[in-house]
């Protein structure tokens, strides 16, 4: 089996807020073809970590590399540039843009786009996430569950290298959960690289081919799915097991 | 019939340049200050309404603009244009130095360091007397030789149509897009891919240099140039204008300051009224059109945040649209609304 390209990598992130330590020398790498799950109690550090390795947060010690290069403190729309979309905990939309212009302004960002090859290509990943018929609605007036799935659009728009989704299943009505999940799938089969932060373990668990676990700012576990849910280190972290 | 708000605007256009010559003295001055205004909201539409930089320094530029080019002209006797030239230039490099400076800054914050930008200039015009006339006021050359004012007029006119099609095309475009993506959530637009530094940068820049134009030309049309232009109360007016027209587009900010204008020249002059109400006599004074504005103005921040013209824009925009269009397409798309 050939060996999986690195296209990000977090080593040795530490991150403080005063006197707490968010991230305490977390080694985390993101293989081509993966889709992680990232799982930990509440301020285990998952969003520092995620805030770190878009660029959104500088780490106080360690270093981000993006396919094995450094990337020196860069700022954040510069991660995206090289292929690093994300999502928020809390969705963070264009509100008073149209569903098409919120998907219109990462298609522009890319280095010889054109508007009307951002505007099909938006049309194509609007289709594909059943937005189509809300194209000029104001991205304010969409369902929760629906602006989750055009923040997932946005990301796409970057045609990323790899998707950080920060907590996308968090508040949505099932119908539209079980509608993300598979268009995650889907994407994933197509070979998009994904990240997923939540702490729905039944969403994480169905669509997660490794699962990583944070705990107080540290990685604990990092493995398959049905070895790290069953580790006593994990169990103890999230239970008192 | 496509486009009939262009064709009609086109012709409002025409019949103004056509009638402008029998206006008299006094309103034609009206309608110059109403254009310069014109140019100054807009342009604060581009950094307020548009990249939601809500800066209380673009008269401070105006001044700016003014005194640069006044003061080049003569120093230097270069040719006036050229002196307007050199204060849209100044304006930029100034205005891209203080969106660096505050680049971590918004709302009240950002409002709070360009006012004290915009007192720092005021005075330093005020106190450097020697130089710029102070109080007193820098007397500045004419830009035509002719006596009357409708040479100004079709300047004034020629830069104001100038400057909308300049930030027309710019809102129209990628940029306009990445603007009001910064002025909407400024991580977000980062994770998708905008340069948010560069963009603030150059909003301030080209907004900066709109209000250096406007401040130039107004140096050579007024003759005496005082550091008052870069006030405060200047700057209040400013936002009355673009606020009560509505700020996130330039057409209704260009109606905003057109409205007041003309307003505020119809209720300072001579016209004292006595109206009877319910058995008493209310006196209407000059004086209270301030007041009046103040009111227009809080009426409209509590009931029409995005400015009184702009319902009357949207329903000029659809002129000439068919029925059965605008039965089927019931909202104006934003992105033709623009601009």
């Amino acid at each position: 089996m050939s060996e999986r390209a690195i296209l990000v990598r977090g080593a040795g992130v530490s991150k403080r807020f005063g006197g707490i330590l968010a991230n305490d020398s977390v080694e985390f790498a993101v293989e081509e073809g993966d889709l992680i799950g990232l799982i930990g109690p509440n301020g285990s550090g998952k969003t520092t970590l995620i805030n770190i390795l878009t660029g959104h947060l500088r780490p106080d010690g360690g270093e981000v590399m993006l396919r094995g290069h450094s990337t020196g403190g860069q700022a954040a729309h510069v991660y995206a540039v090289m292929g690093v979309a994300r999502t928020f905990q809390i969705t963070q939309l264009f509100s008073r843009m149209t569903v098409l212009e919120n998907l219109l302004v990462p298609g522009l960002t890319r280095p010889n786009s054109t508007r009307a090859e951002a505007t099909r290509r938006a049309r194509g990943y609007l289709e594909f996430l059943n937005l189509a018929h809300l194209e000029q609605l104001d991205a304010k007036n969409l369902s929760g569950g629906q602006q989750k799935l055009l923040e997932l659009g946005r990301c796409l728009m970057l045609e990323p290298a790899v998707l950080f989704l920060d907590e996308p299943f968090a508040g949505v009505h099932p119908q539209l959960r079980d509608e993300l999940i598979k268009r995650i799938q889907e994407l994933h089969n197509g070979g998009r690289t994904f990240v997923v932060v939540d702490h729905d373990m039944e969403s994480i668990l169905r669509i997660s081919k490794r699962l990583v676990v944070m705990a107080r700012g540290r990685k604990i576990a990092d493995g398959l799915p049905e070895v790290v849910r069953t580790d006593q280190t994990v169990l103890s972290a999230y239970a008192g097991l | 019939m496509r486009h009939l708000h262009v064709y009609v605007l086109m012709a409002l256009a025409a019949l103004a340049l056509f009638f402008a010559p029998g206006m008299n003295q006094y309103w034609m001055h009206v309608a110059i200050m109403a254009m310069i205004y014109s140019i100054l909201t807009s342009s604060w539409s581009l950094l307020a309404g548009y990249a939601g930089l809500f800066s209380l320094g673009h008269m401070a530029f105006a001044s700016i603009g003014g005194y640069t080019s006044a003061l080049l002209v003569k120093w230097f006797g270069i040719p006036i244009p050229l002196g307007i030239a050199a204060a849209i230039a100044m304006c930029f490099v100034l205005g891209a130095f203080i969106g660096w400076v505050c680049l971590r800054m918004s709302g009240p914050y950002l409002a709070i360091f360009t006012l004290g930008f915009a007192e720092i200039i005021r005075i330093a015009f005020s106190t450097e007397d020697d130089i710029t006339g102070g109080m007193a006021g820098l007397h500045t050359e004419p830009i035509f030789a002719d006596t009357t004012r409708l040479p100004y007029f079709y300047a004034a006119f020629a830069l104001l149509a100038l400057s909308l099609l300049l930030m027309g095309l710019l809102v129209r475009s990628r940029w306009g897009l990445f603007l009001r993506a910064l002025r909407e959530d400024e991580q977000a637009a980062a994770a998708c891919g905008v340069a948010v530094a560069r963009f603030r940068i150059l909003a301030f820049a080209i907004a900066s240099s709109f209000a250096g134009l406007a401040g130039g030309f107004y140096a050579h049309y007024i003759g005496v140039l005082t550091p008052g232009i870069g006030a405060l109360d200047y700057m209040a007016l400013l936002v009355v204008m673009t606020v009560i027209g509505g700020m996130e587009r330039l057409p209704t900010a260009v109606g905003g300051a057109i409205a007041i204008e003309f307003l505020l020249e119809l209720l300072r002059g001579s016209y004292r009224w006595d109206v009877p109400l319910l058995g008493i006599t209310v006196h209407y004074d000059p004086q209270w059109r301030l007041p009046f504005f103040g009111i227009i103005l809080l009426l409209t921040m509590r009931f029409a945040r995005n400015g009184l013209m702009t319902p009357l824009w949207l329903q000029f925009m659809r002129l000439g649209e068919a029925r059965a269009a605008s039965a089927a397409v019931p909202v104006v798309r934003e992105e033709d609304s623009r601009a």
